[in-house]
């Protein structure tokens, strides 16, 4: 019963840990996770199927045209459409940057 | 990821089979993955598994996309094989080279250490965060890097360009997919012309006397199984209702005909537990 209280506690610890990390911060022992570069050969948006930018700081995937931004996270790109975020606060012009 | 994060499943809701309910399935499952496949088929998923990339039999260069691939399987055996066939070619080159001087056999040597897969690369592609997860930590403890690499998408969506990769596998992944025509048309989309599409999924026993064996072994055993190993009765009970709602072998066929694939055949494997579809993009 103890055991796996603490078992739980600990991959609460592990989950909160890894959803920090999934907002692309920079973590000190480990690089916040770039993506494999050879992957940008193949990834398009699931949604449109053109190209996507990858943005270094937020550690993003964009699809300039749709205003969308895929996280990737653990090196990991989440090309899910539900999960991708709209870059628009702004009018498309002046570019995706985050608000 | 303790079992206390598993979230208990309503048998009603896993028989309607809806997306989010089959996510979580796999949710559940993803940490001990591995070890129920073995349980449940005492080992032989690895067979089958084998046997699909060497029907594969792809040569140095080939891009693989994985899809539904969470936790590596297909992946790392695709790796091990064109390793295996690039030492094999350089070392057929040396042989056929006589007078070879110690400049160009060192050179040799060189190539192979510096390229040991040939270019050879493999994108998995899962739909499951969880199962990815395992897959990667997977891969650093087995200790495969070079040309693999990790993607959450869904296989309905496929978020690679067309006619970009050589072989399309699906491994026991295709029966979790709520339209299976729209992820042979993605399938028929991201593969290269001449690409191949290759899918392995549990299919329909026609003899009579192994089918009523195998539903009792399902029916009766698997759920026990999936209690006693990864505590959870339901997800297990789920999966061995899929199987038996999946199309068979002629029926998925055609349906594989209908996304555009050319050449579509099946190969049965233990009397058809589980069937091997090929077809060509031409």
């Amino acid at each position: 019963m103890l055991r796996g209280c603490g078992r739980g506690a600990a991959a609460v610890l592990r989950g909160a840990a890894g959803s920090r990390g999934a907002s692309g911060q920079e973590r000190g022992p480990e690089p916040g996770r770039p993506l494999e570069p050879s992957l940008l050969r193949f990834l398009v948006c699931p949604l449109s199927k053109r190209p996507l930018r990858y943005e270094e700081s937020t550690n993003e995937l964009i699809n300039e045209e749709l205003g969308i931004a895929y996280p990737i996270i653990d090196g990991i790109p989440n090309m899910i459409p539900e999960a991708a975020r709209t870059t628009r606060k702004r009018p498309p012009a002046e570019g995706s940057e985050q608000p | 990821m303790a079992p206390a994060c598993k979230r208990r499943l309503s048998g009603k809701a896993l028989a309607n089979g809806s997306v989010g309910v089959i996510y979580q399935v796999f949710e559940n499952v993803a940490e001990k993955y591995d070890v129920m496949n073995d349980s449940m088929s005492l080992g032989i998923h690895r067979v089958w598994k084998d046997i699909l990339v060497h029907k594969m039999n792809p040569s140095p260069g080939t891009l693989l996309v994985d899809v539904a691939g969470g936790t590596g399987d297909i992946a790392f055996r695709f790796l091990n094989y064109v390793r295996s066939v690039r030492e094999r070619q350089l070392q057929q080159k040396l042989r056929h080279h006589q007078n070879l001087s110690w400049q160009e056999i060192s050179k040799s040597y060189q190539e192979e250490k510096s390229n040991p897969l040939g270019d050879s690369q493999v994108v998995v592609c899962d739909i499951n965060k969880e199962m990815l997860k395992a897959g990667k930590q997977k891969a650093q403890h087995l200790g495969y890097s070079e040309g693999l690499s990790w993607v959450l998408g869904n296989a309905e969506e496929l978020p690679f360009d067309d006619d970009k990769f050589d072989v399309y596998t699906i491994a026991f992944g295709i029966r979790n997919v709520t339209r299976i025509d729209l992820a042979l048309q993605e399938a028929y989309r991201v593969l290269k012309p001449g690409g191949r599409f290759l899918c392995l999924e549990f299919s329909h026993v026609s003899n009579p006397l192994l089918s009523r064996l195998y539903d009792l072994y399902s029916f009766q055993v698997i759920p026990v199984l999936g209690e006693v190993i990864a505590g959870d009765w339901k997800s297990y009970q789920y999966l061995v209702e899929s199987i038996r709602r999946f199309p068979p072998q002629e029926e998925l066929k055609a349906m594989i005909e209908d996304a555009g694939f050319l050449k579509v055949d099946y190969q049965n494997l233990n009397s058809g537990i589980v069937a091997i579809h090929s077809g060509f993009k031409l």
